[in-house]
């Protein structure tokens, strides 16, 4: 192992991510993690943290939830190259006392940190060890509290966003949970929904607009 | 290469450089066509064409690290995405500079079919109001054509593209040739009469848009497959392209030469005979500097480019840029200013949707400023693009909720919205305008500098789209959640234009009716460059018919040995 104080090395987590892809038939490419600095490696625990956060999010039903598609993963991934704006510095007014702690010298926030602390503090300890109920009512609260109406800004806005975008951009969440039509090959400008229809993760516009 | 000589040399393959092949390779001519980017062949090289979201690395959302870095001012543009990023240019390898004050995003694809790979295929033609404006109100200079001199080129070129959209017999915006309309979805269809009910001079159409209806088994092209993801590129050959249709079209003369990697870096005069006498390329593969000769030349490389072409191609006798006796080259330059007017949810839908992914939104014509002058602050027009849409998973990012429930609600196909965007005609203003500036781009060429603004007769056409577009979607039983009236950048409608302007005088405009130089006899400018007003039509297919017409004056000039 190398020296980081997570213990974790960049081939491990390679390494991991390709036996990953292999076990759930995800071409390696949509999982590729091998760029990430040392910096924005995930400790083993954080790892964890949003596998089951994810699973949270999006559980298992009728179809594979969050973590059983590797949704965790592929949060730390947009995490680290800054999709939705995660890597942008943010406007010191919004910085709450809270979130001082998390700020990098760039001004972005490192919200894997942040959302452990936040998680632990919620729970008054770790919130790992909590029953998934209890689980599920922390983290409620904390996304209640994050997406009302003139909420405070919160990181947890765009790692709620990135575990949506990770779990319906993937096979199980696009084609099984939604429906994916790549060549509809007519337009159907009127028609009735039946019970049950499921939307399409491949309506570009509503994705787009939606 | 060497000394090579053709009839004709087209600086450009984009949309207007794809017509430009076509027609003068048809009227048998010798052609080279000089492409700055990459070859990109039809149907082979559409990388990412049939990938779904986890089959790319950052699926579909992209590597935000690396636009950053690389695709500043690209990432911009709706239509990049991981998929299409491969169809923009690289910002860093291609530099501009904008004038202390000025925003302006200039959203470019160098590539073999240029922006026709990924351009909006909107098509509109232009009418009397548009052609007359600069006349009637005074900005810029007038047109020397009217839409009578452009009908017939119109006809042909709709006939080629394949233009499907609906006849509505408005003077504003002429009828063309058109394939079968995609329909209306039940939204925009209730709106549609629920609108022309209250408002009689407003009317809901479906966008004309250069994706086929019907298929063209003569141009190897099929139906459009309702994917809506055109800028990956199409392998059905279903919109319009360079590779679809106008490039496989003069291919077929056996008289054509396409040479790709090849930036343009001047026009070589000759001051005896007043004629551009060879085109200079830098090899951007090689760095070999290169050159060819022809008794023509026409400049189609996207107007801003084609704007720097002349401007670099300054010389002993024609110190200020070549065809620019009259100095006016780089200035009036005009992109629409558009903004979102307005976002409303749309009760009473909520049984009902619609199958596939239709390739074009819905148009509002512009009903002001028509036969009597009625806008408050402001003497052209504006329009609205836009359409019906209902929601999908992306809608739960700004959803309270977790969980079980939260999963079973974005299972469901989303409510009815309605979006309007405002694009309003950009006033010809000398202040806009394209120079060289002192900086070098990697290849050793001066770059661009754009100086751009809107004025107060554009924040005044917006201000009144933002009312209106209220006053209609609620008048008709929605219900508007939010609108803008500030404009985006300069450039973010992608239709920047001008800096070439058409007029009847010399001393005041570059070029002639036929889209030829006036000091300049064998060169022709025919994409975006030549335009003297903006209309607020999206305008490629103007831009086709005034090439399309150009060629053939061009032919007919030197068959009767006038250049």
């Amino acid at each position: 192992m190398s020296g980081t104080s997570s213990g974790w090395t960049r081939r491990d987590f390679a390494g991991g991510a390709a036996l990953f892809a292999l076990a759930l038939g995800i071409p390696a490419a949509a999982v590729k993690l091998t760029d990430l600095d040392a910096a924005d490696a995930p400790s083993d625990r954080q790892r964890k943290l949003i596998a089951e956060v994810s699973e949270l999010v999006i559980p298992k039903t009728d179809t594979p939830g969050a973590a059983e598609v590797g949704v965790g993963d592929f949060v730390i991934l947009a995490l680290a190259h800054g999709l939705s704006g995660t890597r942008d510095p943010v406007a010191t007014g919004v910085i709450t006392p809270a979130l001082a702690p998390f700020r990098r010298r760039d001004g972005s926030l490192s919200h894997l940190d942040w959302l452990e602390s936040r998680l632990d503090h919620a729970a008054g300890g770790d919130f790992l060890r909590r029953g998934q109920d209890e689980q599920l009512r922390l983290l409620t609260a904390i996304d209640g509290e994050a997406m009302a109406r003139g909420a405070e800004y919160s990181p947890w806005v765009a790692i709620k966003g990135l575990i949506l975008t990770g779990y319906y951009t993937s096979e199980v969440g696009g084609s099984q949970e939604l429906r994916y039509e790549l060549v509809p090959g007519k337009w159907e400008p009127d028609i009735p929904i039946q019970p049950g229809d499921r939307a399409f993760s491949s309506d570009w516009t509503a994705v787009d607009f939606g | 290469m060497e000394n090579l000589q053709f009839d004709a040399i087209v600086v450009g393959s984009g949309i207007t450089g794809g017509w430009a092949a076509k027609q003068l390779t048809e009227a048998g001519l010798k052609v080279l066509m000089l492409e700055r980017g990459r070859k990109i062949e039809h149907q082979v090289d559409y990388e990412n064409e049939t990938k779904a979201p986890w089959e790319m690395p950052f699926r579909g959302v992209g590597d935000t690290e690396l636009y950053n870095r690389e695709y500043s001012v690209q990432m911009l543009n709706r239509h990049f995405t991981e998929f299409t990023q491969d169809h923009f240019v690289n910002d860093a390898d291609q530099p501009y500079q904008k004038t202390k004050g000025s925003d302006f995003d200039w959203f470019r694809s160098y590539q073999l079919g240029g922006r026709s790979l990924t351009w909006g295929r909107q098509c509109y033609r232009w009418s009397d109001y548009d052609f007359g404006a600069n006349k009637r109100d005074g900005f810029g200079t007038d047109w020397p054509i009217r839409y009578a001199d452009l009908a017939p080129w119109y006809d042909m070129v709709e006939d080629f593209v394949g233009v499907s959209g609906s006849h509505e017999g408005l003077p504003q915006l002429p009828d063309g040739k058109f394939l079968p309309p995609m329909e209306l979805n039940c939204v925009e269809a209730a709106l549609r009469e629920r609108i022309l009910a209250k408002y009689p001079d407003r009317l809901i159409t479906i966008g004309r848009t250069a994706n086929l209806t019907e298929a063209r088994p003569e141009q190897g092209r099929a139906h459009c497959q309702y994917r809506s993801i055109c800028a990956r590129g199409c392998s059905y050959g279903a919109y319009f392209s360079t590779q679809s249709a106008t490039l496989p079209a003069a291919k077929k003369t056996g008289l054509l030469t396409v040479v790709t990697d090849a930036q343009v870096t001047k026009l070589e005069y000759d001051a005896q005979t007043r004629r551009v006498s060879a085109v200079h390329w830098i090899d951007t593969k090689t760095s070999e500097r290169k050159r060819a000769s022809s008794r023509i030349v026409f400049l189609n490389a996207g107007a801003f480019n084609s704007v720097h072409v002349l401007l670099n191609s300054a010389s002993e006798t024609m110190p200020n840029g070549l065809a620019n006796s009259s100095g006016v080259l780089g200035t009036h330059i005009m992109d629409h200013a558009n903004t979102m007017a307005a976002m409303a949810v749309v009760p009473g839908f909520e049984d009902r949707t619609s199958f596939g992914n239709r390739p074009t939104g819905i148009v509002i014509p512009r009903f002001r400023n028509l036969d009597k002058l009625d806008g408050d602050g402001f003497t052209r027009g504006y329009s609205f693009q836009g359409g019906a849409l209902q929601g999908t998973w992306t809608r739960g990012k700004r959803m309270p909720g977790i969980g079980e429930d939260f999963k079973e609600e974005l299972h469901k196909i989303g409510p009815w919205s309605m979006v309007l965007v405002v694009f309003a005609d950009s006033m010809p203003r000398a202040s806009n305008r394209l120079t060289l500036s002192k900086r070098l781009d990697p290849r050793g060429v001066p770059q661009l500098e754009i100086a751009f603004a809107h004025g107060k007769e554009e924040l005044a056409a917006l201000a009144d789209a933002k009312k209106e577009a209220a006053a209609m979607l609620n008048s008709a039983g929605a219900h508007v959640v939010m609108g803008f009236d500030q404009p985006g950048h300069g450039g973010t409608a992608i239709h920047e234009m001008g800096g070439a302007r058409m007029g009847w005088d010399p001393k005041t405009s570059v070029l002639n009716r036929w889209s030829q130089s006036h000091d300049v006899a064998n060169l022709f400018v025919t994409d975006g460059a030549q335009m003297s007003s903006s209309a607020c039509q999206n305008p490629s297919l103007t831009y086709m018919a005034l090439t399309a017409r150009a060629c053939d004056a061009a032919v007919k000039m030197l068959k009767e040995g006038v250049i």
